[in-house]
C-alpha cells in the first residue's frame, strides 16, 4: 500500500516536472516571438515582421525613398538606402525591444517592438 | 481528480512565478488598465526625428500640446529657420529676446562660466568655418582658424536679463543648438503634467527625457548606443525616472578628409577651434534638468575623462554621468551605481579621487 502511493507520487511529481519543463520553454520562445519587427513612415505602420524570422524587406516610401532592410535571427539592420547621407545604414545592427533605426531623408523608422522585460523604453546617441 | 488539482496549481505557480525576483518599485496604488494605456507620436522637426510617448487617460490631449510646443520652439530657435529669434539676432546683431530664449541664453551664459568656456553658443562661426553647418566640409589653414577664433567667446557678448535684450561683438553669431532640445524636451514633461499625465518618455533624436516612473511603478529602461557602432547595439542599459538622459559623441556626424585621410568629428573644442580628438567616444548626463544635461553631455565630452570626472565631483548635486572611453571602456558615476547595467565591465567613479 505505502509503496504504491510512493510510486504514484513520483509519476506525478516526474509528470508534473515534464510538463514545467514545456510551460517553460513555450514561455521562453513565445516571450521571443512576441517581439516584432515594425516598419513605420511617420506614423504610418506599414509593415511587421517576426523578430524571429529571416528576411530581406525592400521599403519603398512612395516618394523615390528605397531602402533595403534585413532581419535575420533576432537582429535587424539596414542593408542599402538611396538616402543622401546613408545615417540609417551606418548606424548597423539593433536587437532591443524598443531600439530602432532612423531614415530621416526617407521618413522610415523601423522599431523593435515588444514588452519582455528587457525591452528599452528608449535609446540616447 | 487530485492529481489534475495538483497540475492546476504547480501551473498556478509557475505561472506567477515569472515576475519574482524582478526589481519593481509600487509607489503608486494599483494601476488601472486605463493608466498602463500608452501612446505615442512622431514628429519631424529640430533636424531630427523625435518619438513621444505618454501614459493614462489624458495621454491624446497632452501628446498634443506637447507636438504644438515643439513646432513652435524649433520655429522660436532653430538657425535654419529664417524668421527665428536666433537668425534675427545673428542678422541684426542684437535683439530683445521672447522669455524662452532668454531662459536659454541665461542658463548658457551661467555653463559658459561653469565649464570654463567648454560650452559656448558662440561657436557658431568656427561650425560655419569647418563646413558642419551646410556638410560642404573644409580643413580650415591656421589663419582662418586664428580669425575665426577673434569672433568666438560668450564673454564677449552683453545679456541685460532684466530687459532681456541680447547683443552680439562685431562678427559674432550665436547657435542654441547645443541646450535647445534640452529645454525643449523639459517643456514637454511640463506640457505633460499640466495636460495631467504622470508617466511619460520622449526622445527628441536621442535626446531622451521621462517623466515620472512607468505606470505600474517601474523605472524607464534607456539604453545608450554603443559609440561608433558600425556593428550596433547597445552599450549598456540606464535605469532612471523623472530625468533627462542626454548624449554627445563625435562618433554622431564627422568627416574624413581626402587629402591627409584624418576623421574630424563635429563637437569643436571652442579652446583651439579644432574638433575634439580626445579620450572619450561619448558622455551621456543623467540629470532633472534638461538643459544642464544637454549643454553638460557636450562640455564633459571636450573636456576628456579626467577632467570631466572631476567637474562631477564639483557638481555631483546636480548631475550624473555615464563616460565611454576610446577603448569601449564604461564608467559610470557614483550616483548611477546599481542602475546601470552592460554586457562589458563598469567601472565606477567615486567621489573621492
Amino acid at each position: 500500500m505505502k509503496a504504491s502511493i510512493r510510486k504514484n507520487d513520483i509519476l506525478l511529481i516526474a509528470g508534473l516536472l515534464v510538463v514545467a519543463g514545456v510551460l517553460a520553454l513555450v514561455l521562453t520562445l513565445s516571450r521571443r516571438d512576441g517581439r516584432m519587427v515594425v516598419i513605420r513612415y511617420g506614423s504610418e505602420v506599414r509593415g511587421q515582421y517576426a523578430l524571429s524570422e529571416t528576411l530581406i524587406v525592400p521599403i519603398e516610401n512612395g516618394q523615390g525613398g528605397e531602402n533595403i532592410l534585413h532581419i535575420e535571427k533576432g537582429v535587424v539592420w539596414m542593408e542599402e538606402a538611396n538616402c543622401p547621407d546613408k545615417l540609417c545604414v551606418q548606424q548597423g545592427k539593433i536587437k532591443y525591444a524598443g531600439e530602432s533605426i532612423i531614415c530621416l531623408p526617407n521618413a522610415v523608422v523601423v522599431e523593435i517592438s515588444g514588452n519582455d522585460e528587457l525591452a528599452l523604453d528608449g535609446v540616447t546617441n | 481528480m487530485k492529481k489534475r488539482l495538483s497540475l492546476l496549481l504547480v501551473m498556478a505557480l509557475l505561472l506567477t512565478g515569472c515576475s519574482a525576483g524582478k526589481p519593481v518599485e509600487r509607489p503608486k496604488p494599483q494601476p488601472t488598465a486605463e493608466d498602463l494605456e500608452k501612446s505615442s507620436v512622431y514628429v519631424e522637426s529640430m533636424d531630427t526625428f523625435m518619438t513621444l510617448t505618454a501614459y493614462g487617460t489624458a495621454r491624446e490631449a497632452a501628446l498634443e500640446e506637447a507636438e504644438k510646443e515643439i513646432l513652435r520652439l524649433n520655429d522660436l530657435l532653430s538657425v535654419g529657420v529664417e524668421t527665428s529669434e536666433i537668425s534675427q539676432v545673428n542678422e541684426k546683431g542684437s535683439l530683445t529676446l521672447s522669455q524662452d530664449t532668454a531662459a536659454m541664453v541665461e542658463k548658457s551664459l551661467e555653463l559658459y562660466q561653469e565649464t570654463d568656456g567648454a560650452f559656448d553658443i558662440t561657436v557658431y562661426p568656427l561650425m560655419e568655418l569647418w563646413g558642419f553647418t551646410t556638410e560642404n566640409y573644409h580643413v580650415p589653414t591656421e589663419r582662418e582658424l586664428s580669425d575665426t577664433l577673434t569672433k568666438v567667446g560668450a564673454d564677449r557678448l552683453s545679456f541685460d536679463a532684466a530687459a532681456r535684450t541680447l547683443t552680439l561683438d562685431e562678427g559674432q553669431a550665436i547657435d542654441l543648438g547645443g541646450i535647445a532640445k534640452g529645454f525643449t524636451s523639459q517643456r514637454v514633461m511640463e506640457e505633460f503634467q499640466a495636460a495631467g499625465v504622470t508617466s511619460g518618455i520622449i526622445s527628441l533624436g536621442g535626446n531622451v527625457h521621462c517623466l515620472g516612473t512607468k505606470p505600474d511603478g517601474s523605472y524607464y529602461r534607456v539604453g545608450i548606443q554603443k559609440p561608433g557602432a558600425v556593428e550596433g547595439g547597445i552599450a549598456a542599459v540606464v535605469e532612471v525616472a523623472d530625468a533627462a538622459v542626454i548624449t554627445s559623441g563625435g562618433y554622431e556626424r564627422f568627416f574624413v578628409d581626402e587629402e591627409s585621410g584624418l576623421t574630424y568629428q563635429h563637437i569643436v573644442d571652442p579652446a583651439t577651434g579644432y574638433p575634439v580628438d580626445g579620450d572619450l567616444l561619448s558622455v551621456s548626463i543623467v540629470s532633472q534638468d534638461g538643459m544642464l544635461a544637454d549643454g553638460l553631455s557636450t562640455s564633459l565630452y571636450i573636456m576628456g575623462l579626467e577632467h570631466a570626472a572631476d567637474y562631477w565631483r564639483s557638481h555631483h548635486d546636480q548631475f550624473q554621468a555615464i563616460f565611454i572611453d576610446s577603448n569601449q571602456k564604461i564608467y559610470v558615476t557614483e550616483g548611477l551605481k546599481g542602475m546601470v547595467t552592460s554586457d562589458s565591465d563598469i567601472t565606477v567613479l567615486s567621489l573621492s579621487k
